[in-house]
Formats: structure tokens, sequence, C-alpha cells
């Protein structure tokens, strides 16, 4: 009997590291979305991207057969909310990979992952501060940030009309301001004249002096930032009644469908950046898989919006980095997720971006589109836009 | 229930926690505080400091609004003044955290001042909105004024530290967030039965009637609103310092609604109230959070309704408090105690 004992007590000492090891080898990601909150919008689309990608790649398999733990909270779109969650999860679940809900967030929390937590780590933000690799090696966004939206939007109108008269119209938050300065460097490079600087408050309408101020300027583009809808749609009404023949861009939370629905007629108005393909661009092999698993998966749901398509990226990248970092000494780690992360060059997404390459912790690719008025859709109007 | 309990003198007849009782679980209490970091994880030791920042900030609150009557809808702004003005002085002229934090409320005290001046001729909704004028000056100042606070980007503060001791995690802040709380309301709780305290409340009651009594006006309700911001400024300085950055978005008109609330919620008038109010606003929405994510476990599909619902059930939490007892959480706890003071006997 005690011979048998102590070879159970033996088996069970051996298993007890062998398991906890491999608790630790668990891919797992943890993400804190604006679930409730004014960003709602995004953190309910994108939890569900998350969630989506996930479960499509364990029914794939997993990780060489290791199946990918997702666990997610509410931030409330809040700091002290978000950040609770970030050290509540990171508590329980021990994960590699988190996701967080905001900017501020992410400036908070930038340098404890950096010295304490190691984890690869991403957002519901498109700041330059997450895509510097020197200062944050474990922040990257799976997107342009909003200094190279600005870019491409440059870019395509140097293309249309070369010395053009522009102006910024910005929120007087830290999301609006955030690619001015760059932007203003970009038109003096460009030799586009940025005439006008135009703030206001988000969700206002009382822009008037604003519009009457572009057109006594005589602005040829304006280019919104740090806003989802209001006062955009205001704007552009606005600009009609006061005769201002200017051509409206903006960057990639404002171009999405609830834009165009409330424009209406004046759809075409509005041009936008954004780095993914569109929900309704059927033709692309993974928007096509997209739209089969949520008619399988959500058959209620009728859309899903750009939010959604950013977080499948994220995550997709998320698999990827998994899948390498297995193939390296010490698995899932932080540090090899980075280098996992560094290594993706001409990653395939089956056209929901064009082929990834991640270069200083971000993806500096966009595609223009224009409102349309009669589909109530947004119409590609250029290729995709490199800025490496 | 207490028996033979009397006093030989008027300075004992004058303390604050009279029976051996009382000291008995205050000293556990302090004790648990003490044992708490080592038993406690990460995630609540990152409540526990931000449940002690609200506490120094609703304490500076109630003393203006709860003690003195004045209402304010500005004391989110002087958080941020005292947080921007220890982040310059940290990063900029190379004070150290340990200086920089009384010197922060000493700003946030002068900008109180000045913003408490329109006191002096209005009181009630009028005054409550010439602070709130305070909230969006200092909030343009904070994101406009680049050279000084780095608008958007925010000012980066390096930890706190002694020696080569860095406090860069959240149980080493514990100790130094727990030593502001025992003297932020251990001032408090003393202020209020002293001379000045008593003159805050004749103004409260009945500013007239004080006057004609011979309280200088003037002179107590700035004290007041220095005194509130100075709190406010500590509490700013605290924060920021834990979180390690400070930008502008950290002091919106919402974290003055927060305050306010903690105040009425924890019971005007009383500091041990504000003390309950910071708790209660702090740790129910984190718990009622870490229920709803629970419950999505268990009804997946269903998060939908589940996590936005935390916010109905919050809102009722503090309606219920206030309609079933509506001086607050302070006055719920002066009923159990007298309940066991004479229990247990009913009268």
């Amino acid at each position: 009997m005690k011979k048998i004992g102590f070879f159970v007590l033996g088996f069970i000492l051996f298993l007890g590291p062998f398991s906890i090891a491999m608790a630790q080898q668990t891919p797992t990601i943890c993400a804190i979305h604006p679930f409730t909150g004014r960003f709602a919008f995004a953190g309910i689309e994108g939890s569900a991207a998350m969630q989506d990608v996930v479960d499509m790649a364990n029914e794939a398999g997993g990780i060489n057969g290791k199946k990918i733990q997702y666990y997610w909270a509410d931030g409330e779109y809040k700091d002290d909310v978000g950040i609770a969650a970030f050290k509540r999860l990171y508590a329980q679940y021990n994960p590699q990979i988190m996701f967080g809900q905001s900017t501020g967030m992410t400036k908070a929390l930038g340098p404890e992952i950096k010295t304490r937590y190691k984890v690869l780590y991403s957002a519901y933000t498109m700041t330059s501060e997450a895509a510097n690799p020197k200062e944050n090696p474990y922040l990257f966004l799976a997107a342009p940030t909003y200094a190279e939206q600005f870019a491409v939007l440059l870019k395509y109108i140097v293309k249309e009309k070369p010395g053009a008269n522009v102006a910024f119209f910005y929120s007087d938050t830290e999301f609006g301001r955030e690619p001015i300065a760059a932007g203003r460097e970009m038109c003096k490079k460009m030799g586009l004249k940025l005439v006008a600087e135009e703030v206001s408050q988000v969700g206002g309408v009382d822009i008037t002096t604003q519009v009457l101020d572009m057109k006594a300027k005589k602005v040829d583009y304006c280019i919104f930032q740090g806003y989802v809808s209001n006062p955009i749609a205001a704007v552009i009404k606005q600009s009609k009644d006061y005769g201002l023949n200017a051509k409206f861009m903006g960057t990639f939370w404002s171009t999405e469908l609830q834009l165009l629905k409330e424009l209406g007629p004046l759809a075409e108005e509005y041009t936008g950046v954004t780095a993914y393909s569109f929900y309704f661009q059927e033709d692309v092999p993974m928007i096509k898989k997209i739209r089969e698993w949520t008619q399988k998966k959500y058959p209620k749901v009728e859309y899903r919006s750009q939010s959604y398509m950013e977080n499948f990226a994220t995550t997709l990248l998320y698999v990827e980095c998994f899948k390498r970092a297995d193939k390296m000494k010490g698995g899932f780690t932080g540090d090899n997720l980075v280098k996992a992360l560094q290594s993706i060059k001409n990653f395939d997404v089956g056209g929901l971006m064009p082929p990834i390459t991640i270069k200083d912790n971000s993806i500096p690719v966009g595609r223009v589109y224009r409102g349309n008025s009669k589909t109530v859709k947004f119409d590609p109007i250029s290729d995709w836009i490199r800025l490496d | 229930m207490r028996c033979g309990d009397y006093k030989e003198n008027y300075i004992k007849d004058e303390e604050i926690f009279q029976s051996r009782f009382v000291k008995f679980w205050l000293a556990l209490f302090f004790i648990f505080l003490i044992v708490f970091p080592f038993i406690a994880n990460a995630h609540m030791l990152y409540v526990s400091n931000i449940i002690g920042f609200a506490v120094i900030g609703a304490v500076g609150l109630n003393l203006l609004t709860g003690f003195t009557g004045q209402i304010s809808l500005g004391h989110a702004a002087f958080v941020g003044v005292g947080a921007y003005a220890s982040a310059i002085l940290i990063t900029r002229l190379g004070i150290s955290f340990w200086l920089s934090i009384p010197l922060a409320g000493l700003v946030s005290a002068l900008a109180g001042m000045i913003i408490g001046i329109p006191s002096l001729r209005v009181k009630g909704l009028y005054l409550c909105i010439a602070t709130l004028a305070a909230q969006f000056i200092f909030g343009f100042i904070f994101v406009h004024w680049e050279s000084m606070t780095k608008g958007i980007t925010g000012i980066h503060i390096p930890p706190p530290q002694i020696g080569g001791f860095q406090f860069s995690t959240e149980k080493d802040f514990y100790w130094i967030t727990l030593v502001f709380v025992v003297l932020g309301v251990g001032y408090a709780r003393n202020l209020v039965r002293s001379k000045m305290g008593r003159a805050f409340v004749a103004i409260r009651d009945r500013d007239l009637a004080a006057e004609i009594i011979g309280i200088n006006l003037f002179r107590y309700k700035l004290s007041a609103f220095a005194i509130s911001s100075f709190y406010a400024g500590v509490s700013g300085a605290l924060w920021v310092s834990f979180l390690k950055v400070v930008t502008p978005d950290h002091f919106p008109f919402t974290l003055c609604i927060q305050y306010l609330a903690m105040v009425i919620v924890g019971g005007l008038g009383s500091v041990i109230g504000s003390i309950f109010g910071a708790i209660f606003m702090t740790l129910i929405p984190e718990v009622l959070n870490v229920m709803a994510e629970n419950a999505k476990n268990y009804m997946p599909g269903m998060e939908h309704l589940l996590i936005p619902f935390k916010d109905v059930v919050f809102g009722f939490l503090i309606v219920s408090f206030l309609i079933f007892e509506p001086r607050g959480l302070a006055e719920i706890w002066n009923r159990i105690k007298k309940f066991f003071t004479l229990w247990p006997f009913s009268y």
C-alpha cells in the first residue's frame, strides 16, 4: 500500500508542474470593451468580432491543438474602470495578449505594460503613441494612425487638385486634436494651403460660424477629425445652404453607414478613409466568410460595422502571432509575441485589408471611399494607398 | 449597551472615540488596513487606491458643501489643478513627489479661493453656476496651455521614490494613499469641531445670523473654498502620480457630478459620510461589473441586456438610499449605532 501511495504521490507531483506549465501555455486573450458608455457602438461590435475570430480559429484546430481562451470585461469607456478591469482580468487569467478600450487607458497603462505586464497590447485607438516600437514595443495598432489617415487623404487631395485650400475641422478633444500638428506639417510638405482650422464640440450642431468662415476662406477640401457623426452631417447640410462648395472628408470613425443615413441625398458629399473593406463588399473573400459566419451564428444581424472589421483584423493578427510564437523557444511570452508581430510581412487577410506588413507597430494603409445616396453604401474611389 | 460611562473632565468628554469598545474596533480596522495589501491582489489594491483618492476629494467637497453650504460644481477642476501642478513640479522643476503634493494642494487652494470670490455675493444655484465656470475655464486651460500642460498628449510622471525604492505598484502606492487618507480624514474631523468648523456650520445654517454674531463671512467662506480645494488638489496629485500620466480627459464635468453624488449619498455635513459615499460610488460599480461579467458566462448571448443593466441597478440603489434615508449612508450608520447602544433594550 505504501508503495502505491508513493507512486501516486510521485505521479501527482510530476503532473503538478506539468499541468501548471500547460495552464501557462494556454493562449489567452483578454479584452476590455466599452460595452456601455458613449463608445458602446464600437464595443459591442468589437467584442463580437474578437469572439468570432477566436471561435473560427478554435474550430480550425486552435494553435497547434491548443484552444484560444478569450475573456472580456466592460470598461464603460472610463479610464479608471478600464484600468481596474485590465488588472482584474490579468490577475485572474494571466493572458499573453490584451486589448484596451481607449487612448487614455493605453497611455496610462503603456509604461506598466512595458515594464511589468509585458503583454502584446492593442486598443480602440489610433494614437501615434501606440505605434512607437522604441518607446512602447508591446503596443501596436492593426490600423493606420490618425496622422497616417490624414496622410492618405492629403495624398488623395494632391492627386485631385494640387495646391488646394484645405481646412481641418476637429473636435476639442484628445481624439480630435491628435493628428492636427502632423497634418499641418504634411500640408506644408505636399504644397497644400491650410487656410482654416475649425474647432467645435463633439455632437454640437451650432456650427454656422465655422461654415461661414470656411466659405470666406474659399476652402476646397475640409477634413473632419474627432467626430463619429454630428456635427459632420450638420456642416455638410449647412454648407449647401450657405453656398460653400467644399468637398468633405473624414477619417475612420466617421466613415460609417450611420453618417450616410444622416446625410440622406447628400451622401455623395462625404469621402472617407478607412483601412478595411466594408460588410457589403461581397466580392472580398474574407467579407464573404464573415457574412456566412454572421448569417449562421447571428441570423438577425444585418450589418457589421467598421469597428467589427477593425477588431476582426486585430484578432487575426493576434492568432497569427500566437501561431508564430508557438514555434519559438519559450512559447507564448510577451517578447516572443512581439517578435512574431514584427515578423509579419505580406500576411494575407483575404482582402479585409491589403496583405499586412507591420511597420513601426502600425499598418499604414488606407483606402478612400465616397458615399452613395442611392445605395446608402460607400463606393471605393481609390486603390489601397500605402504610406511605407 | 454602554454603562457606567462618565467623564471627569471636558477633554475626555470631547474625545472623538469615547468608549473602549469603539477604540478596540477602530484598532482592529487599522490592523486590517495594514494587513490588507498582503492578502489582496493587484485589482483589489488598485480599487483601494482609487477609493482612497475619492475619500480625500469627497471629504474636501463635504467641508465646502456639507458643512459650509456652498454648492460647488467645480471640484473636478480643482482636482485637475492639483494634478497638473504636481506633474509640472515633478517633471519640470525636479521637485520630489513628497514636496509636490502639499505644493499642489496649495496651488489648488489658491485657485479655489479665486473661484470662491463670487460666493461673497451669490449663493445657492447662482454660486453653483459660478463654480461651473471654473470647470470649463480650467478644462480649457488644461487643453490649450500646451507649453505647460502639453495639451492632449499629457504629461508622464515618474513614480515616487525614497532613495532607490520606487512606489511603482499598487501595493507600494497603497501605503502612501493610506497615510494621506488618515491625515486628511483626521484633520477634517478635528476641523469641524473647532472654531472654524463651527463657523462653517453657522454660515450654512443662517449666514446673516452668523454675520451678526461676528463671524467674518468673507474670511470663512474663502477658507472653506481654500481647504476644500487643497483636499481636491492633493487627491488629484496622488491620483496622477499613481496613474503615472495626466491628460485633460481625466477631469471631465462628470467627475464633479460624481463627487457631489459621493457627498450626497454619503451624507452632507458628515466626514464619515464622505468616506461611505466615496466607497459606495467607487466600489459598487466595480462589484456590479464583476457580477455582470460572471452572469454573462452563465447566460451567453444575453450580455447586451446584462451589462447595461448594471447602470440601472446602480441608479436604483442610489435612489433607494435617498428615499429611505435622505440624510445619506452616515445617518443609516448612526441609526445602527443608536440601536446597538441600547441593545438588547428598546428604550
